[in-house]
């Protein structure tokens, strides 16, 4: 067989150099933008108003198998961690039982954001046409799946070696019974999925990461770490190494439809919209899960949102974005006045439906009413006291047959659910901006409780139209709707939520509920 | 002391807040039950770490089978359209739930494979060039059928990838969902790999074009990826039914065209022309193959066939896509038959014979794994006829 001149040449060239080659990541990335041909109908199955650059280039320039390496590194680490040294010093046993409580939710939670993440980012994928953006996209899609199974894992390894496994064991069947779900879904499920390919990009990656990540996952290891938890920090600031990314990929998006005309139109309104359906949940829940669901405390929730938020987000990323038409949300203003007092209002309505959680929740110490006042002043004339009176009726006692719920129907403060944001309130008893909406459409009435959420709802009604707790169970006794969604521990009969977290404590069962008759009523009926 | 703490004070190891907390825990756990997705049917005779972490993280309502939650989506799509709908697919399923990968992987053992793989990619390309394998690589068949083929078929593999997007998107399950994202990451790979050697080559033998010019051409231009590149644009980019863009990709397409390419062509042609190298990549895909194939033949055959409910359905429609994509895969093959007339003949094979019995090889699997267990009746001589008319 002939030698050819190029095979003569490689031998010539190894007779002078024999040290050994490779190819690396960036080598074989460069051709990336080349992998994908034009024909006629490429183009995407989620519509946008929005036209995405065909030339945008991605940050980070990774290949499928060296994306696997960098991950697998730091999932050594994380994973050495938690079977390793934590496990030998029994840490799921030292965490204060408040907090063990918080990360029942909070990592379910964020599981639920990082699940529909999966979805979003393949969405986003099947939209962008540059190779490397969609490159960028797939990175996090799998990334998204990690950060699922990341999750999973707190609740998993709390189960199984923590204080009180009921909650953490089967939070993906129990979370839907009670009031913060239907919210959660909105911010973290169906406003990462189902719209304008572009607008979820926004929700996602302009807001849901860039914004709340930071308190959600980055100031929640401070928490974590002051009440004795080190599994969450371990685990959590092994998911915002790639949620650096993820904000890299939101401002890629921003950067690929910059040059088109038609975005200045959309691109701010589709901001505030998504700010504000952020917003709407995340202020006040996680200030409530930071701030009641902890015995110790870092610092106010006002201050973490104030520099994570408002001064970093709000001036600093969006300020990087001004170059692209990009401004402030106008509605940043109240969502401002909603970080003070908003947690507070919530957690009273929190604390009043308990039995219909999956976690157990717990009034304020004196101490703990002490911070509060003293960081939130006005706290103790509004809530404390109130506090002090459901503590008195016997609230954490089974046998007193007094369920705060009750305070608000014998006080006449009806509780409404926001039809937008599917957040509760209570319009006659709140210090944050909540005020009642109420309008008719198909035949029903929708509760609204506040501007924003109302104008979203005004110009496009079909969106929003998914039924509420009360209306879900209206008619229904409070005892059969925990039975149904399998609120009970493992004999049968012990509620997994309580109003307590004290360990001498009596804990409530099915029975105990029963005996009190409370019915589901929906508010708007009596309007 | 106050409970306001600060400065990064660990409530593990500061001892006054380690006391505080200790004090505060039950004496004893407050529950027995500590196994996680307790409540679930494991594929196996316990609940393993892959269905624990992955099993019910989707939050569907249970009007889409499977799903533990209630009532509507809290956003939907401009008009009304729902975040998920069984409308998604024609496919029926009494859970869309009950998909595993046969392997178990989740996330962490995903990756962890993929990176030994790169890891030992990465030692063997630098042992294979101090070697000097490369002097060994018939000229043609370096410089032609890797340089531009290998090359164009590397567009047939990322187009494929490209399919798996509105998979992740739309799909009803949450185990099919990562799977999904895992066997599209595959595909890059494969794309990426394709690359990976075409870059390696150029460092190993002046002259050696590494741009993708040239198979770019050959894949949009030239006649013998005509028929994979229509077929492959229409699982990418016409089928919305996220179900039937898995069925054509990988139990039709892949296993008979990606299948004889792949293996029957350059592995298996490949150490015939002094290429060693070709076939250290080709057995990665492989790899990727044999694992797709576990995942989407447990969905179609163990979970969609075999519903209880409704499998004779599912069964006639997978008949139905078979049918509709069949014939636009022989084309494929038939139409890279005349890569042949390409080579250097080498007798036994390269010639008729030789092909022919490669290509038995990969339609006798396919019927084998893919078309028997759904009751498929197929003539593979007749398909492999047609085949070899392509042949130049």
């Amino acid at each position: 067989m002939a030698i050819s001149a190029a095979t003569k040449a490689a031998t010539d060239a190894l007779a002078v150099n024999r040290a050994p080659v490779s190819v690396g990541a960036q080598e074989v990335h460069r051709w990336m933008q080349s992998f994908t041909w034009d024909f006629e109908k490429n183009r995407t199955k989620y519509s946008t108003k929005y036209k995405m650059a065909n030339d945008t280039k991605e940050q980070f320039k990774l290949i499928a198998k060296e994306y696997a390496r960098m991950e697998s590194v730091k999932d050594e680490r994380q994973f050495g961690s938690l079977q390793d040294v934590l496990t030998r010093v029994d840490a799921a046993n030292r965490v204060h039982p408040k907090w063990n409580e918080s990360m029942k939710v909070i990592s379910n939670f964020l599981e639920v954001g990082e699940y529909n993440a999966i979805a979003a980012t393949g969405m986003l994928w099947d939209s962008a046409t540059a190779p490397e953006q969609k490159n960028g996209y797939l990175g996090q899609v799998l990334d998204e799946i990690r950060h699922t199974n990341q999750c999973g894992y707190i609740n998993y390894y709390f189960a199984k070696q923590g204080q009180d496994a009921a909650g953490h064991n089967d939070a993906r069947r129990t979370r839907a019974i009670g009031p913060l779900w239907k919210g959660m879904k909105r911010v973290f499920s169906d406003g990462f999925i189902s719209g304008d390919a572009v607008e979820c990009s926004i929700n996602l990656q302009l807001v849901g990461e860039a914004c709340f990540t930071n308190p959600l996952i980055v100031a929640v290891t401070e928490w974590a770490s002051a009440n004795g938890d080190e599994m969450t920090p371990t685990v959590f600031l092994s998911i915002e190494t790639d949620e650096l990314r993820h904000m890299a990929n939101g401002y890629q998006t921003v950067v690929s439809i910059a040059n088109d005309e038609a975005s200045s139109k959309y691109l701010n309104t589709d901001l505030n919209n998504a700010f504000w359906t952020q917003q709407k949940y995340f202020t006040p829940v996680l200030g409530m899960m930071f701030e009641y669901g902890s015995h110790f405390k870092v610092e106010p929730w006002v201050k973490t949102w104030n520099r994570w938020v408002y001064e970093d987000w709000g001036g600093i990323w969006i300020g990087r974005l001004g170059k692209y038409g990009v401004q402030s949300p106008a509605s940043l203003r109240d969502a401002k006045k909603d970080a003070y007092w908003a947690h507070h209002d919530l957690f009273l309505i929190a604390y009043a439906l308990w039995p219909t959680g999956f976690f157990r929740l717990t009034l304020p110490t004196a101490e703990e009413a002490e911070w509060y006042e003293t960081n939130y002043p006005g706290w103790y004339d509004m809530y404390g006291k109130v506090y002090e009176e459901w503590r008195a009726r016997g609230c954490e006692d089974p046998n007193s047959g007094f369920l705060p719920l009750q305070w608000f129907i014998e006080n006449n403060h009806p509780i409404y659910i926001d039809r937008v944001s599917q957040v509760p309130f209570c319009p006659s008893y709140c210090k944050g901006a909540s005020n009642l909406r109420v309008l008719e459409y198909n035949g029903k009435k929708h509760s609204f409780s506040d501007q924003w959420g109302e104008r979203m709802w005004l110009s496009e009604p079909e969106r929003y139209e998914c039924q509420n707790i009360w209306e879900q169970y209206e008619g229904r006794e409070l005892s059969e709707v925990i039975a149904e969604g399998h609120g009970v521990r493992s004999d049968g009969k012990t509620l997994i939520s309580q109003p307590h977290t004290n360990k001498d404590g009596k804990l409530w069962t099915l029975d105990d509920i029963k005996k009190i008759g409370c019915v589901f009523a929906d508010p708007l009926k009596a309007l | 002391m106050s409970i306001e703490v600060s400065g990064g004070i660990r409530g593990l190891t500061d001892p006054v807040i380690a006391a505080q907390i200790l004090a505060a825990i039950p004496d004893k756990p407050l529950e027995t039950q500590r196994k996680m997705n307790y409540f679930m049917t494991p594929r196996g005779k316990r609940i393993n770490e892959y269905e624990v972490l992955c099993c019910y993280t989707q939050p569907t309502p249970d009007w889409i089978p499977g799903g533990l939650d209630w009532g509507d989506w809290t956003q939907k799509f401009h008009g009304g359209r729902p975040s998920w709908s069984n409308e998604s697919t024609e496919m029926r399923s009494s859970d869309w739930l009950k998909h595993r990968d046969p392997a178990f992987r989740w996330h962490a053992l995903y990756v962890k494979d993929k990176a030994e793989e790169w890891r030992y990619t990465d030692r063997f390309l630098k042992a294979y060039s101090a070697d000097g394998m490369v002097r060994s690589m018939d000229p043609v068949w370096r410089d032609e059928v890797l340089g531009d083929y290998l090359g164009a078929f590397g567009f047939s593999e990322y187009g494929l990838f490209n399919s798996h997007s509105s998979v992740v998107r739309d799909c009803l399950g949450d185990t099919l969902r990562m799977s999904s994202a895992m066997i599209g990451l595959d595909k890059v790979d494969n794309a990426q790999m394709i690359q990976m050697e075409r870059t390696f080559l150029a460092k190993l033998v002046p002259g050696f074009p590494e741009s993708t010019d040239i198979p770019k051409n050959e894949w949009t231009k030239g006649t013998i990826f005509k028929g994979s590149r229509e077929i492959v644009q229409k699982i990418w980019q016409e089928t919305y039914d996220w179900n039937e863009i898995l069925f054509s990709g990988h139990m039709i397409y892949d296993p008979l065209f990606g299948q004889f390419v792949r293996r029957e062509f350059f592995s298996r042609l490949s150490s015939y022309y002094g290429d060693t190298l070709t076939p250290f990549f080709i057995n990665q895909m492989q790899l990727y193959f044999s694992q797709t194939k576990g995942i989407t033949t447990d969905m179609f055959h163990t979970c969609l066939a075999a519903d209880v409910q409704f499998g004779t359905y599912n069964k006639r429609l997978m008949h139905v896509w078979a049918d509709k994509w069949m014939p636009g895969t022989i084309t494929a093959l038939k139409d890279f038959m005349a890569i042949f007339a390409k080579l250097p003949e080498i007798k036994g094979v390269t010639d008729k014979s030789a092909i022919e019995s490669a290509l038995n090889r990969v339609f006798d699997d396919w019927k084998h794994d893919f078309a028997d267990p759904i009751g498929y009746k197929v003539d593979t001589a007749t398909l492999i006829k047609t085949v070899l008319s392509g042949l130049k």
